[in-house]
């Protein structure tokens, strides 16, 4: 869709607005179920990087999510008088970390072999994060937390347990990430990253390095991805191997981004939206059909709308404006 | 026999019969991905499904054969109706396509098995005729297992006929390795992709049936299997049936020896193996190609 500038800022500014003054008429409620939407959305986005922009389809993000969810919890648990800013990097670089330890391994592979490799390594830690009782608790996970306030010595402190600031709170930091995700995609080494998606062979000709690109553009996604988990535990104040570190949990992402297009920087964040609408629709109304309506509607959306929600938008601008869809970065 | 090799011998005879059922799940998988090229995340629930499909007919009928008989023709009458109007549609599209729908029947099974049976533990009795144990030297065995374990054992061997022998198990043979070739010599892959499709479906049903009475029917058995029946075909290499059987013994091994010495991580055991093996060899034993 490509509306001029002008509106595109005035549409920014009014977004702006509408999120600044969200938990005013919202309420509580619906405050809490716009952040659980943007945590998704922060996670599904990430994981865009990988399976859009860089072509790499992976079983098991969900081991960066958790991972960064666990480590902001634990220091939580045991670093006495850890500040929140923190316990958020605390997150960040423990997924990274993971990430990088697992570079080496999984940057030599593609297709189907770096998917399956994740299958293996997600449930791996998935496994040892149940059964290792004394660090994570089991199936229960770490709860009860202590949630620290934001502050800033001598500025101002903001208590985290209150739902409006806490909403501030996620959406800066999710917003900025996105923002920081955005940013990247744009540099050239996001053109780098969308060429070794397209031709890989063709990339390593003319002089640049494939191997160590995924591993930068892996990294990335499983820090951003560590700080959607971090949220996550500070907003749940729980966070439990089913909860973040699942198969559940990595095929949620793939969901999300699937049905929002895979094909855009923004499809994942209406694939989060869509989710969330879904998830609060069918648990209030029909609960114990939510696996049935979730098959239909994937089932129905692959059919139809192979390039997800974000395809079904370019689509109606088209026909709209009378202009052809914007060349973006389809993957698939 | 003194007790600690009865051990060994129960467990070791517990982890064939498992890794038997095992590769009857995952042959079905491997089959399927070697010659479309996908990764059927149905498959799982269509062995749930019929282990369902098994319950149900032994309350109307009260009669297990019957069962065994309908269960899996039900399962691959369905699995052929899945490609022929959901993965025959969206071929074109690639793979990550094909994975994301047969992940969307795989809920939809599950979802379906929730709406009509509930998520309590139902319970198949053994038929009559099999309901008892055998003593050789103080090694007390179900003849249940021994059952399952000759079963698997016929309907394998009967595959290997079908895929060695005849005329028809060279073209999908042939098909596995190259399909669009096969399609430029004349043959039909649409029809036969169909075809191998319902009976992979079938063979998992086959799997299900046979194994309803010894474990019990819930939503949680296609996980369980599932998973396992992954890591074989993955750690055996896609499409090759010689590597899936040698994964699938290992693991059936690995778990029934994972529970009695270290039960509480058994379940990582599994995990690790495909990790290691992946690590070192990302197509797995016998894998070739992505």
């Amino acid at each position: 869709m490509t509306i001029n500038k002008k509106v595109q800022w005035v549409l920014w500014g009014a977004l702006l607005i509408l999120l600044a003054f969200l938990p005013k008429f919202a309420g509580p409620y619906l405050t809490n179920v716009f952040v659980h939407f943007a945590i998704f959305a922060l996670y599904a986005v990430s994981y865009n990087l990988l399976l859009g922009y860089t072509g790499l389809f992976s079983f098991g993000h969900a081991m960066f999510f958790g991972t960064g969810g666990f480590a902001t919890a634990l220091a939580l648990v045991h670093i006495k008088g850890c500040s929140l800013l923190v316990a958020l990097l605390m997150g960040f670089f423990s997924s990274v970390t993971l990430a990088m330890v697992l570079c080496p391994i999984v940057v030599r592979v593609s297709g189907t072999a770096f998917a399956m490799l994740h299958l293996a390594f997600s449930m791996l830690i998935y496994t040892l994060a149940l059964k290792l009782r004394k660090i994570t608790n089991g199936e229960d996970g770490v709860s009860g937390f202590p949630i620290p306030a934001f502050n800033i010595p001598g500025v101002i402190s903001f208590d985290m347990k209150d739902t409006t600031n806490f909403y501030y709170f996620a959406i800066v930091v999710i917003g900025i990430s996105l923002w920081l995700l955005w940013f990247v995609t744009k540099t050239p080494f996001g053109q780098i990253m969308i060429s070794v998606r397209d031709n890989a062979k063709r990339v390593a000709y003319m002089g640049f390095k494939v191997p160590q690109t995924k591993a930068m553009v892996y990294a990335i996604s499983a820090g951003f991805a560590g700080i959607a988990g971090a949220i996550l535990a500070l907003f749940q104040n729980v966070i439990s191997p089913d909860l973040a570190l699942g198969p559940g949990t990595s095929f949620q992402v793939i969901l999300i981004t699937m049905v929002g297009g895979v094909g855009s920087f923004f499809g994942p964040i209406w694939g989060s939206a869509i989710f969330t609408l879904l998830q609060e629709f069918t648990s209030r109304y029909m609960a114990h059909m939510t696996e049935l309506i979730m098959g239909v509607i994937l089932i129905v959306v692959m059919l139809y709308f192979p390039r997800g929600f974000a395809g079904v938008l370019a689509l109606i601008g088209s026909k709209m404006f009378g202009q052809s869809p914007k060349k973006n970065a389809h993957g698939g | 026999m003194d007790p600690i090799t009865t051990m060994y011998v129960t467990q070791g005879m517990h982890g064939v019969a498992y890794g038997m059922v095992l590769f009857l799940v995952a042959s079905g998988l491997t089959l399927i991905f070697g010659m479309m090229g996908v990764l059927n995340m149905a498959h799982a629930s269509f062995f749930m499904l019929s282990a369902y499909f098994c319950y149900q007919i032994t309350i109307w009928t009260g009669n297990f054969w019957l069962a065994l008989l309908l269960g899996p023709i039900a399962t691959g009458i369905l699995g052929m109706l899945v490609e022929r109007f959901l993965l025959r549609k969206i071929h074109a599209l690639g793979h990550v396509a094909e994975l994301i729908v047969t992940t969307g029947v795989m809920f939809v099974i599950a979802g379906a098995v929730k709406l009509f049976w509930g998520t309590e533990f139902l319970a198949v009795s053994v038929p009559k005729i099999l309901d008892w144990s055998v003593n050789i030297g103080g090694l007390v065995y179900p003849v249940y297992r021994l059952f399952v374990t000759a079963l698997t054992t016929i309907v394998l061997v009967f595959m290997f006929l079908i895929l060695f022998k005849t005329r028809l198990g060279m073209v999908v043979r042939a098909a596995v390795s190259n399909a669009a070739m096969v399609n430029a010599l004349g043959i039909n892959v649409s029809t036969l992709f169909m075809l191998v499709f319902g009976a992979g479906s079938f063979l998992a049903g086959v799997a299900g049936v046979a194994i309803a009475p010894s474990m019990s029917v819930y939503p949680g058995l296609a996980d369980q299997m599932g998973m396992d029946a992954f890591v074989v075909v993955v750690v055996g290499g896609f499409g090759s049936l010689g590597g899936a059987f040698l994964a699938a013994m290992i693991i059936g091994l690995i778990s029934s020896f994972g529970v009695q010495f270290l039960s509480e991580l058994a379940p990582v055991l599994t995990f690790a193996f495909m990790a290691v093996v992946l690590t070192i060899k990302p197509m797995g034993f016998f894998g070739e190609r992505e």
